[in-house]
Order: structure tokens, then sequence, then C-alpha cells
């Protein structure tokens, strides 16, 4: 293969700009996925306040900013040397689960969902969420609208603001509940239990009673057989808020589990010049470029991630779809890109139960939600944000303001897996230079599932994030551009 | 006539904050108690979220153009834009949002949107509190279109 330079200039260029090589006999040769990063963290949060991290960091991302906050309120737990009181850590996770409801009902049925609801070939005009109201009708158009909402209420209640918490505090919470507010969600996470079950219903009757989705889910190019990562608790169950992050090889065996604190000792970053989001993978493995396998250090983190890095969902009704999933799918590891979204919709149902269990703990409204805090230093914080392991690392000054502060956020964790899995959906689908017009959705559906952010706060009207990807032919000239917002 | 002011932006990426100056701005000019001034950090659903219940908005944001000047302000209706994506990646845009809310039955949307627009060629990737030279000479511009806006409407008046 020839070696393919990339003018730096075009780096700096959009989102989501995929190129794609082709070789003389016009296959795919290489594919790559390039994500502007946002720069200048560690510069901006030098000198700061410790204590206003948490709400700082909440705006990073458009996406995720709950997780954000947790991350980097776990950090300075760590950083001010503060175990917060048992009440506390469950408010925190009760937020902590409103968040995942309402980001994985977004994902779902707005985002994601469109390619097997509307269907894989449907014109891009249909292939959204209004397409699948269409479908699914309005009145489940209203429940998705609703429990969405419901998620963001309860996040709401207890973290102060719905989107841009202010509750989080080195050492517990700054809010508690009463009485009045442990009716209201208890209310709305009844009903948003019965919701994820039925969501996982639909995701039943419409794609896995279809032979060709099926088949379409564990078809070569949507399959990746990487490690995967993701917190569990003391019996290896899936956790979102707290717990040791274990890795598992590509049969879903133990391979490693270690303390969120030891992250660094265990996770190296690759460099690539084209690109600059760095690409981490497992240190002992090592890196071998862009490749599956147990030789290659990538792994996946999201909701096939956890899953996979698990041994079962700490709540009954999941724990049971959990099992089914393996079942249905061939046993550990599911290696299925396109699972993601039933692993997803898993983890809403683990969400709402697991609510449900923590309003009605008798701790839920005590008041003894904050316990005072030590001398600064030095912390990490781990979380899983919805889209995977997410990273605060912070060093602080004597007067406790930041001296250093470090973030891994879920879609770096990803990059490499996100990478590969375009390049093996554009090489299922480009043939001797012919480009299919389903190409841009064959890819898109690659990169979706993954629920990416791309370190992307930028919302600026109008032009959207959209996806571009540029076909050139082996003498490196454009050959085909293709565009879609997304 | 109830009606809802949004500032849009991300107050740490330098220019692309630049709606929730303007919106900050505002509060200091606008007494009508039919006025709400608000600030978005993300758009799609969750600004469908702020705008319900209202029968009027504005909607001040950064819009990154190739062919404007930097600073310029320039007014927009929805109609106007394509996509008002007013994006993140893991949302929907304005426009889907606002056709969900009318598909479902939703009454209290916005008959009325306005964008206010400040245009700009490249979005900041780079953290930081403070606006360019170009645009910050902008907000003041934004912030007398959009009084003027409410004038048409007579509001705060």
């Amino acid at each position: 293969m020839k070696t393919i330079t990339i003018d730096p200039i075009t780096r700096l260029e959009g989102h989501g700009k995929i190129s794609i090589f082709l070789d003389n006999q016009g296959d795919v040769a290489n594919a790559y996925l390039q994500i502007p990063e946002l720069r200048g963290f560690e510069r901006f949060a030098q000198g700061r306040r410790a204590e206003d991290m948490p709400q700082i960091t909440s705006r990073i991302c458009g996406v995720c900013p709950v997780a954000h906050h947790f991350a980097s309120t776990k950090a300075l737990d760590a950083a001010f040397n503060v175990e917060p009181t048992q009440a506390a850590k469950k408010l925190r996770e009760l937020m902590y689960c409103g968040y995942y409801i309402y980001d994985h009902i977004l994902h779902f049925y707005y985002l994601g969902g469109p390619d097997f609801v509307v269907g894989p070939d449907a014109p891009p005009a249909q292939r959204n969420v209004l397409g699948v109201i269409e479908k699914a009708g309005v009145e489940i158009g209203k429940e998705v609208i609703k429990h969405r909402a419901y998620g963001q209420k309860i996040t709401g209640i207890l973290g102060g603001k719905a989107t841009h918490p202010v509750c989080g505090l080195p050492g517990g919470v700054s809010k508690g509940l009463n009485a009045d507010e442990v009716k209201d969600i208890e209310t709305m996470t009844k009903s948003c239990v019965e919701f994820a079950q039925f969501s996982l219903k639909l995701f039943d009757d419409i794609v896995l009673k279809n032979k060709d989705y099926v088949d379409l889910i564990l078809s070569d190019p949507y399959t990746l057989k990487t490690y995967n990562m993701g917190l569990v608790d003391d019996n290896n169950k899936v956790n979102f808020y707290d717990g040791k992050i274990r890795v598992t090889d590509q049969k879903g065996r133990e391979h490693k589990k270690f303390d969120g604190k030891d992250y660094f000792k265990n996770i190296r970053e690759h460099v690539e010049e084209w690109s600059y989001i760095k690409f981490p993978y497992l240190k002992d493995i090592g890196w071998k470029g862009f490749t599956d396998g147990k030789d290659s250090g990538i792994y996946r983190v999201g909701p096939l991630g956890r899953l996979n890095a698990a041994e079962g969902m700490a709540t009954p009704l999941a724990d049971k779809e959990y099992k089914r999933f393996y079942e249905t799918l061939g046993g550990k590891s599911v290696n299925s890109t396109l699972a993601f979204h039933w692993a997803r919709l898993i983890e809403l149902l683990y969400a709402t139960e697991r609510a449900m269990e923590l309003i009605q703990d008798s701790e839920i409204t005590s008041q003894n939600i904050r316990n005072p805090v030590g001398e600064p230093g030095e912390g990490i914080g781990v979380v899983e944000a919805a889209r995977g392991t997410l990273i605060h690392h912070y060093k602080l000054d004597k007067k406790g303001l930041i001296d250093k502060a470090n973030l891994i956020v879920a879609t770096t964790n990803n990059a490499g897996a996100i990478n590969m899995s375009v390049a093996d959906a554009a090489k299922g689908i480009i043939k001797k230079g012919k480009v299919n017009d389903g190409l841009l959705n064959m890819v898109e559906m690659a990169f979706r599932a993954y629920d990416p952010c791309f370190a992307c706060a930028t919302h600026t009207l109008p032009g959207g994030l959209p996806l571009e990807v540029n076909i050139y032919d082996a003498n490196k000239q454009l050959y085909k551009k293709l565009r879609h917002n997304l | 006539m109830k009606t809802i002011i949004v500032g849009i932006g991300n107050p740490i990426l330098c220019d692309d904050g630049v709606g929730i100056h303007v919106a900050q701005q505002l509060k200091h000019h606008i007494t009508d108690p039919q006025v709400t001034i608000d600030e978005a950090f993300t758009g799609g659903m969750n600004l469908l979220d702020l705008l319900i219940g209202y029968e009027r908005a504005i909607l001040i944001d950064a819009v990154k153009t190739q062919d404007a000047k930097k600073g310029e302000v320039k007014r927009f209706s929805l109609q106007d834009m394509s996509s008002v994506h007013s994006c993140n990646p893991h949302d929907v845009s304005l426009l889907q949002a606002l056709q969900l809310a009318e598909n479902i039955g939703e009454k209290n949307i916005p008959r009325d949107i306005t964008i206010i627009g400040i245009l700009m060629k490249e979005t900041p990737c780079e953290f930081g509190e403070t606006l360019s030279s170009e645009i910050a000479e902008a907000v003041p511009k934004a912030v007398e279109m959009a009084l003027t806006e409410l004038d048409k409407w007579n509001l705060n008046t």
C-alpha cells in the first residue's frame, strides 16, 4: 500500500470527517475518521478553585454534562481525601440513573433507532425520529417524549438544574430530598420501568424478529473482536457510578481489574499524525495498529463494552435481559457493533430499576449528605458516561486551586474501535471503485452505534454536525464527496 | 404575549458563547414581565423544552457561515435555515424537535420564532471565557436587534 499523508490543514476542518483511500483495484485501502479535539483545557483549568470544577466541566460537552459533573466531583472527593456519606452516594447515583434514562432514550428513539425502526434502506429524510413516530404511532411518540422528560426531571430535582447540575461537592451533595420530591420521583420512575420494558419489546418485535436485521447485526463489516472495558460492582455487575474498572477479552474472560486511580498505569495513548484524538490501548497488550484480536490492545467502552466487561446486571429484570442478550447473540463476548443498541436498552431498564431501588431506600431522605473535606492533594474520578468510561484527574495546590487537570473522555476510549468500524463498513460496501448510495448510511450506522460525542460543545447554527466522506483514488485525487447532516 | 429570549452558547468556548453574553446584557434592558430571558447550552430537545409554553421566541446564537464578515449580526426566520441543528451529535435539530412536538399534538410551541445570528467563519476549538474583539463588538448590535424585535411585537415599550 502506498503511504498516505494528509495535509495538516485539512485536519482542522469540520467535524466527523471521514477520508477513504482506494487502491489500484478501486477497493478500500484505508479509512480514517477525523474528530476535532477541543484544546487548552489544562491551561483553562489552572489556578481555578477546585470546587468550581464540577460546574465548569459540566459545560465541556453538551452531550454528557451530568457525567462530567460526577467524574469531577469524585475526583474532588479523592483530592480532598474525603469519603461521601452513604446518603450522598445514593443521591448521586439516583441522579445518575435519571441521566441514563433520558440519554439512552434520546439515543435509541431519536438517533440510533431510526436505522432499525424505519429501516437501514429508508431514504435519509425518513430515517429520523419523525419517521420512527410515523411508524410506531403518535401515542408511542408521546410516551417517548414523556419519559425522556421524566429522566430530565429526576436529574433536575436532584441536581438543581436539569442540564447543568450544581449539586456535587467534595464529600457529598448540596441538597437532599424531601417527602414530596421522593413521591414525584417514585411515580416517574415506576412509569420509566414500564417504558424501558416496552422499549425492549419494541426492539424484539421490530429488530430481533426480522431475520435481515439480525443478519446485519451479525455481519462481518459490523463485527470487531476487541477487548471490552467498564465499571463493575463487587459482584462484577455493571455499575454506572462507581466500582472497579474491569477489562475482559474477546471471549468474555477477565483480563484485568483495577481501581480507577490506576487507570494511567494500565492504559497508554497512541498518537497518529493525522488525528488530534489520541488512541488509548491496553498497556500490557500494546499498540498493534488498527486491528482487532487478542494481540491488539484496542478496547471498547459504552453499553456493549460494559455488558461484555461484566457478568450481569444488578437488578432482576435487566439481568434477565442480559442473559437473553448473550443467548441470542451467541455467548460471550458479543462483538457486533450494532448490538450496542440492544445493550443500551438493557442498560435503560437497569437504570430505571436501580432508580426504583434507590428512591425506595429509607436513607434517601437523610439530611446527612456531606462529610467535611481534608487537605487538598491529588485525585482521580471515574464514572461510566452513557457512552463509556470517563476519567477526571486533578492535582491541587495547598490552597485548593487546580495545579494540573487532565481528562480522558468516553469517545476517546472508543476512538480506535470507531475508526476500525468505519473502515470495515466502507470496505464492505466499496468494491472496484463502485460507491453505492447506501455508503453514507452504512458508515453512519457504524459509528452512530457508539453514540460518539466529538468533544463537541459547539451547537452553532445552522450547520449541524455534518458527516463528510471524501473518497480518494489510488493517486490520492478526490474521487467522490458525500455529505450528510447527522 | 408570552415571549422567551434564549441566548444559546457554551460560555467556556470563547466566541461560541456569544449568545449567552447577549442574553446577559439584555437582562439590563428588559422590564416587561411578559418577556423571559433564558440561557441554553444545548439545542434540540433541550431547547424545545425551554420554548414550550411561550407564544413567541427569539433565539440568539453564533452562526457559522463561510461567506460572511466575522461579527456581522443578522436576523433569520426559522424557515431561512434548512437545518436549524443547534447541534450536538447526540441530539436532533431544533426543526426536527419542533416538528416532533407538532406531530404529537403539542399545542404550546411558539408560533413565531426569530433567530438573531452572530456570524463567524469558524467556531472555536479552544477553551476560554473571553470573546474576540470582532465578536465582542457584535454583542451590543445583537442586543439592539433583539430590542427592535420586541418593539415590533409591542413588548417592552
